[in-house]
């Protein structure tokens, strides 16, 4: 008798879901041959049957961004300096000044911003399903993940490095002194892949202590649950600013974490926008515009910064006309991003100075200073 | 086994379909035949009339209803696949974790398969440790809740409106940080009560274990004998019992058996077993002998056994309550003691009505499992998370971690509805 109530239960669940995969299938079908159909329109506005008219959006984010008026944005809500939440429910932060240039350059207003708060194994499936436009949450390029994730990896924002953080008092030097202790990592960051491999190659054992969020993490390392706390090394300066125990940096990083904006694959103009809205900010730094001057530069001599800020130039024949780079964006994108929100090194000053981050020798220079902050010509 | 799980519930689902289906279409058979029949005699009402069609008409309607939305659901999903190119196929499980887990063999190197595997055995030894806890305590405050003792009660009334109106995560954090956390000292200046034989600490808790020396074999054979004999030595009191109504006293007379065995085994056999110490080295890291339990495995176990138990209590007091007063008034009236009260006649009634919900606390025991992520416990939920960051596919590894708790939730109701059946009185 049991094991019919048992069966019927099964049946009940289970037929639901095999229901559900037989129909998706003719589906499937469906919207396979109407998207073979899609490219054939080549984009042409009117032509489509009304089947096609909904399927085109497969690369249309950038039109569903405008048609909604908010950009909704994957951040952080748990690490000061880059993406962290106020007591009013405001997000502030490097991560999230970057969701706020792309709105700027997309809907000329860097608040419409919505972001959602998110935890390092949710971003990818959140990304992945549409639900956030784009990714920006101190998140390291990979290969596995541009390739298997199928996310879109852009310009990178913030180059770091994974680092070690001990208590001042644990008598942890350097790496070697690391052998068999507990060490706090967050689940789901490449930290703790490379925690593995690093250390696995080197032969040093170790116990990983691994934490959802940082907000569980940071009392357990101040308690002494483990004596290490491996993270990138921007991380562990910002959370180590607000610490009541004295720590100490150990000398190794042990990887390359380029950290930047994320989109999902199979929208290349949407990739574009978002990936020259970013660099927008540092080639106005190279050019030494901010927010502050950006008005001056309006009228200025340079025709590459009057293109750039989509001000009207002479042409040969006289007529004045504006430059237009063909991103689907308002020519003047650049000028709203630098008015709006400021150029990157405003940015980094303004949310990462405050924890102790120096931008000047570090790798997020400008390449004119040494660094590795290079774009291409907005020409 | 986390591709025989997957391939034995294919199966199930298939033979369900084809179960569901068949029944439909042997239903219409048989509706069709008996309306042939009727209207030779021209007694049916009417089709639409007839209670039969419009009830297989409910059942295609909803069965057309949920492939609807199901296929909605699943055109989606299969959309948005397409759309960024994600890969649907299970290989991944073959390819390495990259995940370790403390104090478990598990090396980076290690499948995805096996990663989940380990995972899912820290979920069991959750519930193995875990739901016999709370049954019992939550007895115990249920029982409190109705005592004499106004002190009592009252504390038993506070446990359970505290635990039982807060959220299970409020808890778990509740107790991992301020009694665990903060409340044990870290491991270099460990707490090692009873001469050192334990050891307490907040990253790790130590305790004296068994160890086998030489003849270590041997003594095992004598345990198995011993047991068999204490079944033996039980099953002959229960006869006693039975035939004389002398009190069996089974459980006594059987450990006293099993003991007394293993002692002559153990004195025989020269001490095959011996007590292992457990030690920490002076930096508070490596531990020899004993066994060891990570600290959030005993904070998680801690807090679900205090939120369990706290819903199972009220479960247990309106059981003891829903038994007639009757059987109250005629064990006193037998000179029964306060506790052979409870023993004999009260609780074996009340666990009756207690046990249908119980299992659903048993259920809900092993899905609250699921929050140790929070606390850094690599339990399955936990594992399967780690993995949607280290490039895994989330949809293959969301199927399998929904199907994993399914396959734990029928499982555990499969083995309460036997125990269950067997608590019933038998009917006629």
């Amino acid at each position: 008798m049991h094991n019919s109530k048992l069966l019927k239960l099964l049946a009940v669940l289970l037929a639901f879901v095999m229901i559900a995969a037989a129909c998706g299938d003719d589906d499937d079908e469906g919207s396979t041959d109407a998207e073979t159909e899609t490219p054939d329109e080549g984009g042409s506005d009117g032509e489509g049957d009304d089947d096609t008219v909904e399927l085109t959006q497969s690369g249309g984010t950038l039109a569903k961004v405008q048609d909604a008026g908010t950009l909704q944005c994957g951040g952080n809500d748990t690490l000061p300096g880059f993406g962290i939440v106020d007591a009013d429910g405001a997000f502030s932060g490097f991560d999230i000044d970057f969701c706020a240039v792309v709105a700027a350059a997309v809907l000329g207003d860097s608040t419409a911003v919505e972001v959602t708060p998110l935890v390092a194994a949710q971003r990818f499936p959140t990304l992945q399903s549409g639900e956030i436009d784009i990714l920006i949450r101190n998140t390291t390029w990979t290969a596995s993940r541009d390739g298997a994730e199928q996310a879109n990896f852009l310009h990178t924002t913030f180059y770091d490095g994974q680092g070690f953080m001990v208590a001042a008092d644990s008598g942890i030097a350097s790496l070697d002194d690391v052998a068999d202790a507990s060490i706090c990592v967050l689940t789901g960051t490449t930290t703790l892949l490379n925690l593995n491999a690093v250390l696995g190659d080197l032969g040093i054992p170790f116990t990983a202590v691994e934490f959802e969020s940082n907000d569980e993490l940071n009392p357990a390392f101040q308690a002494g649950q483990c004596e290490v706390w491996t993270s990138d090394a921007s991380q562990l300066a910002s959370f180590a600013a607000n610490m009541d125990i004295e720590t100490s940096i150990l000398p190794e990083i042990i990887s390359k974490e380029p950290l930047g904006p994320v989109v999902a694959d199979g929208d290349t103009e949407w990739a574009q926008v978002v990936n020259w809205a970013v660099m927008a900010t540092v080639q106005a730094w190279e050019w030494g515009i901010d927010s502050t001057n950006v008005d001056d530069f309006l009228t200025s001599e340079d025709s590459n910064i009057l293109r750039f800020l989509g001000e009207p130039i002479e042409d040969d024949d006289g007529n004045s006309v504006v430059a237009e780079v063909g991103l689907g964006l308002d020519p003047k994108f650049a000028y709203n991003i630098i008015s709006q929100v400021g150029n990157y090194q405003e940015i980094f000053e303004k949310n990462l100075g405050p924890i102790g981050l120096a931008l000047e020798g570090s790798p997020n220079d400008l390449w004119t200073n040494g660094g590795l902050q290079y774009v291409p010509p907005f020409r | 086994m986390i591709t025989a799980l997957l391939w034995l519930l294919a199966i199930a689902a298939v033979g369900t379909v084809i179960y569901v289906v068949g029944r439909l279409l042997w239903d219409i058979f048989q509706l069709i035949a008996e309306r042939r029949r009727g209207a030779e005699d021209a007694e049916l009402p009417p089709l639409w009339r007839d209670v039969k069609v419009i009830g297989i008409g409910a059942q295609i309607a909803a069965l057309v209803l949920i492939g609807l939305i199901g296929s909605y659901l699943w055109g989606n999903f299969t959309d948005r696949a397409d759309q960024i190119g994600l890969d649907l196929s299970f290989d991944f499980l073959d390819q390495p974790g990259g995940i370790t887990i403390a104090d478990n063999p598990l090396s980076a190197n290690d499948t995805v398969a096996e990663a989940i595997t380990a995972g899912f055995f820290n979920t069991i030894r959750i519930i193995l440790l875990g739901i016999p806890a709370a049954v019992i305590l939550g007895t115990l405050v249920g029982v409190a809740r109705l005592s004499n003792n106004w002190v009592l009660r009252k504390l038993a009334t506070g446990f359970v409106e505290f635990i039982r109106n807060t959220p299970p995560l409020v808890v778990i954090i509740f107790v991992w940080r301020v009694v665990f956390l903060e409340g044990f000292p870290r491991a270099q200046e460990a707490w090692k009560p009873l001469g050192e034989w334990f050891i307490f600490n907040n990253s790790r808790f130590a305790f004296p274990s068994l160890e086998g020396q030489d003849n270590f074999g041997a003594f095992q054979v004598v345990v198995l004998v011993g047991l068999a004999a204490a079944a033996g030595v039980g099953y002959w009191r229960t006869q006693v019992f039975n035939n004389t109504g002398t009190p069996h006293r089974r459980v006594l007379w059987g450990l006293g058996t099993l003991v007394s065995i293993c002692l002559l085994g153990y004195i025989a056999l020269g001490g095959p077993v011996a007590m292992s110490k457990p030690m920490l080295d002076e930096a508070g890291r490596v531990y020899t002998g004993g066994v060891r339990m990570q600290m959030p495995y005993a904070a998680l176990t801690f807090a679900l056994i205090l939120y369990t138990s706290s819903h199972i209590a009220e479960i247990v007091r309106g059981s003891i309550l829903a038994v007639h007063k009757g059987q109250v008034e005629a064990a006193n009236a037998l000179a029964l003691s306060g506790f052979q009260r409870y023993r004999f006649v009260v609780l074996p009634q009340a666990m009756r009505v207690a046990f249908p919900p119980l299992i659903n606390q048993f259920l809900n025991f092993s899905k609250n499992s699921s929050l140790a992520i929070a606390i850094g416990f690599a339990e399955t939920t936990s594992i399967i998370n780690n993995l949607f960051g280290q490039s895994q596919p989330a949809p293959q590894l969301l199927l399998i971690l929904m199907l994993l708790y399914l396959a734990l939730s029928l499982v555990l109701s499969l083995i309460g509805n036997v125990i269950n059946s067997r608590l019933q009185i038998v009917g006629r």
